[in-house]
């Protein structure tokens, strides 16, 4: 390296200004006469008239002049040979320092002695590295239950968060998914490529299909469904009458409901539905019947005793049975009210 | 794949034609004045403005007087009403619009499955008949999105009483369209109709004003399709639009499957969506997890999406996909790349 420095060195033009060299050793290469081919030990370099212009050479050592006689410069004689002493100078210099400078290789192996130095580097790299995974590792475990680990583990679709934007397109027949040709005949659809053909039908086309569907199926929509069997009722055309067979798998022509009641609850906007209130209302009732029985009856347990007192006062203590009310004759009396 | 553009019939449907930032500008300023505002939209200037987490940037214009009532409806079985029901729903909950939809399937509901909303549905349109519960109590408000609400009319083994013939659900739509409370009327009514044309299908096209055929590009759903496009037609019901559904372009191209064009051909009706075959359809109907939601969007749901987006501003394709082109190989593609 150090012979190659001392050989040739090429410097960029600006960086020239900040060296102190002699514009002497600067050898103007644009100048195509002073130098074409240099030769400098086995190295051969060409130099375009180009490139010339943008770095200037500088020669030092024996290969300065080729032709060993005194150049011209600005219409000054250069004394070369003073120039290249300085120059030695210089690159002794230069070359000293290099070489006073360790190499790695001999640092390396100046500090090969120190093990325990190495084996404290070696075990401190080792112990970061598994305090960095460590804390890596109680990271995520502090990150469970969050909406990123729910994204990661499937639960949560990631284009769905709040967080993220969605994909925007233009329209359905304008977006990177489909592309129509400007010529219109060709498009784009999900990476394959179609081509299209303008349709043909026409609004006469149209009528004249209409017309002859209109000739081949003539049909009136049935708006009463009857059992099979059921006499039609009067004032009805039996081309709007829909039969219905007995074993008809899934729709049934018999209802509890009344026409307009099934109205009414389609139309009910709030509160509670017919059939709700109406079966709350009709528990409620019974509970009241219930309650007012049993307060009837026990009315009653507590006047027999007095009544068959007052009717019978000289029966004796075992002839007075405690009025015993079967079940039959609770349900009697709930009969009597009407509710069961 | 089934993008296609939409007519210029319609003054709101210049979104494909224009950038979007013309496209308000470009209609007069007394048009978009007079233009109906969704409900949702109202609502949206309170403080909780929904900043919904609307996917797309702009919003369909609505046409039409609302609540609209669509009955979607097939003939057969099988082609994907149930999941064209709840896809579009969602999709125009995910607009800003207020969905109601019915399952007028007595007996054999599953919109609530597609829907994942089956372990909350308590009450259904026979309790609300009989009393038992009010309307607003039967309906079921989807938690993703609570502009979508359900609505079964009965529970798998009950029976509806059909000697009211078609008006216990003409009363359930009429007062979802006098609804005060919250959430106001809706601004559209879907109805998943049951397949054939039996009592169930004559109870739910009763309230209906317009229809979405669904069908399949093959002869027996095409036959059913155009039957009951004709008792439809009969009824009064003249807004009648197309989506054909479980296309499969490898097919088309081999000509073992009938194009979009054929279909149109044979039913003559105006299409509003073409929905592929995707094997994403079966895996978001067993998760409960309706196409519109996946994301990335998958190739059947960004066509339910553009469905939805046609069918609120009553607009129609003018063109169709007819096959998939191969791809462009590359330099490297020999060695694999």
């Amino acid at each position: 390296m150090s012979s190659i420095s001392n050989a040739l060195s090429f410097i960029p033009f600006q960086s020239v200004n900040h060296h102190v060299i002699p514009p002497s050793l600067l050898l103007r290469a644009g100048n195509a006469a002073n130098i074409e081919v240099l030769w400098f030990r086995k190295c051969r370099l060409s130099w375009s008239s180009q490139k010339a212009c943008v770095f200037r050479v500088k020669a030092v050592g024996d290969s300065i002049n080729s032709t060993g006689s005194e150049q011209v410069e600005d219409g000054a004689p250069v004394d070369f040979a003073a120039k290249a002493s300085d120059s030695d100078r210089r690159v002794g210099a230069l070359r000293v320092m290099i070489i006073s400078l360790p190499s790695f290789v001999a640092l390396v192996k100046r500090n090969a002695g120190s093990k325990y130095a190495m084996g404290i580097y070696i075990a401190s790299t080792f112990v970061v590295i598994v305090a960095r995974l460590i804390l890596s590792r109680c990271k995520i475990q502090n990150k469970h239950g969050s909406v990123a680990e729910l994204v990661r583990r499937g639960q949560l679709r990631s284009d769905r968060r709040g967080i993220s934007n969605p994909l925007k397109y233009e329209d359905p027949f304008n977006n990177p998914q489909v592309k129509i040709e400007k010529n219109k005949s060709k498009v784009e659809m999900c990476g394959k490529v179609y081509r299209l053909a303008p349709v043909t039908l026409t609004q006469e086309e149209q009528l004249i299909h209409q017309r002859r569907r209109s000739r081949a199926y003539q049909w009136k929509r049935p708006t009463f469904f009857l059992k099979e069997g059921d006499p039609v009722p009067p004032g009805v055309d039996p081309d709007t009458v829909r039969w219905i067979p007995d074993n008809h798998p899934f729709a049934s022509t018999a209802t509890e409901l009344d026409e307009s009641l099934a109205q009414s609850n389609v139309f009910q906007k709030d509160g509670v539905p017919f059939r709700v209130r109406a079966e709350h209302e009709a528990l409620q009732k019974k509970l009241e019947n219930i309650q007012t029985s049993k307060t009837e009856m026990g009315i009653k347990q507590n006047n027999v005793p007095e009544r068959e007192r007052s009717a019978e006062p000289s029966t004796g203590p075992y002839d007075k049975v405690e009025p015993n009310p079967s079940p039959d004759h609770g349900n009697h009396n709930l009969d009597s009210s009407g509710n069961r | 794949m089934a993008s296609l553009l939409s007519s210029n019939t319609n003054v709101s449907s210049s979104f494909v034609r224009f950038s979007p930032s013309s496209h308000s500008q470009l209609l007069p300023s007394s048009l978009r004045e007079t233009l109906p505002l969704p409900s949702s939209v109202r609502r949206r200037r309170g403080p909780f403005a929904s900043r919904a987490v609307l996917q797309w940037n702009r919003k369909p214009q609505l046409a039409g007087e609302t609540p609209r009532v669509v009955v979607i409806t097939s003939g057969k079985g099988g082609v994907g009403k149930t999941t064209t029901t709840a896809n579009i729903g969602l999709s125009l909950a995910r607009l800003g619009f207020s969905v109601v939809a019915i399952d007028a399937d007595v007996g054999l509901r599953n919109l609530d499955l597609l829907l994942g909303l089956e372990n909350r549905v308590n009450y259904t349109a026979v309790e609300v008949l009989n009393g038992d519960c009010r309307l607003d109590q039967a309906l079921v408000r989807d938690r993703r999105w609570p502009s979508l609400e359900l609505l079964c009319i009965s529970k798998p083994r009950s029976k509806l009483p059909l000697s009211f013939g078609s008006k216990a659900i003409i009363w359930i739509v009429d007062a979802l369209r006098s609804r005060d409370a919250a959430p106001g009327p809706p601004d559209f009514v879907l109805i998943d109709c049951p397949a054939g044309i039996d009592a169930g299908f004559i109870t739910a096209i009763a309230p209906a004003n317009e229809a979405v055929l669904v069908t399949t590009p093959d002869i027996t759903a095409l036959r059913d399709a155009d039957r009951v496009t004709g008792l439809l037609e009969c009824d009064g019901i003249k807004d009648i639009k197309m989506i054909v559904n479980r296309i499969r372009t490898d097919l088309i191209r081999g000509e073992d499957m009938m194009s979009v064009l054929d279909v149109q051909e044979m039913l003559g009706l105006p299409l509003i969506g073409v929905i592929p075959e995707d094997s994403e359809v079966i895996k978001s109907t067993n998760r409960g997890h309706p196409l519109v939601l996946n994301q990335p969007p998958a190739l059947a749901g960004l066509a339910f999406e553009q469905a939805a987006w046609r069918l609120v501003e009553q607009d129609s394709m003018t063109a169709v996909m007819l096959e998939e082109e191969p791809k462009k190989r590359g330099f490297f593609s020999f060695f694999g790349g």
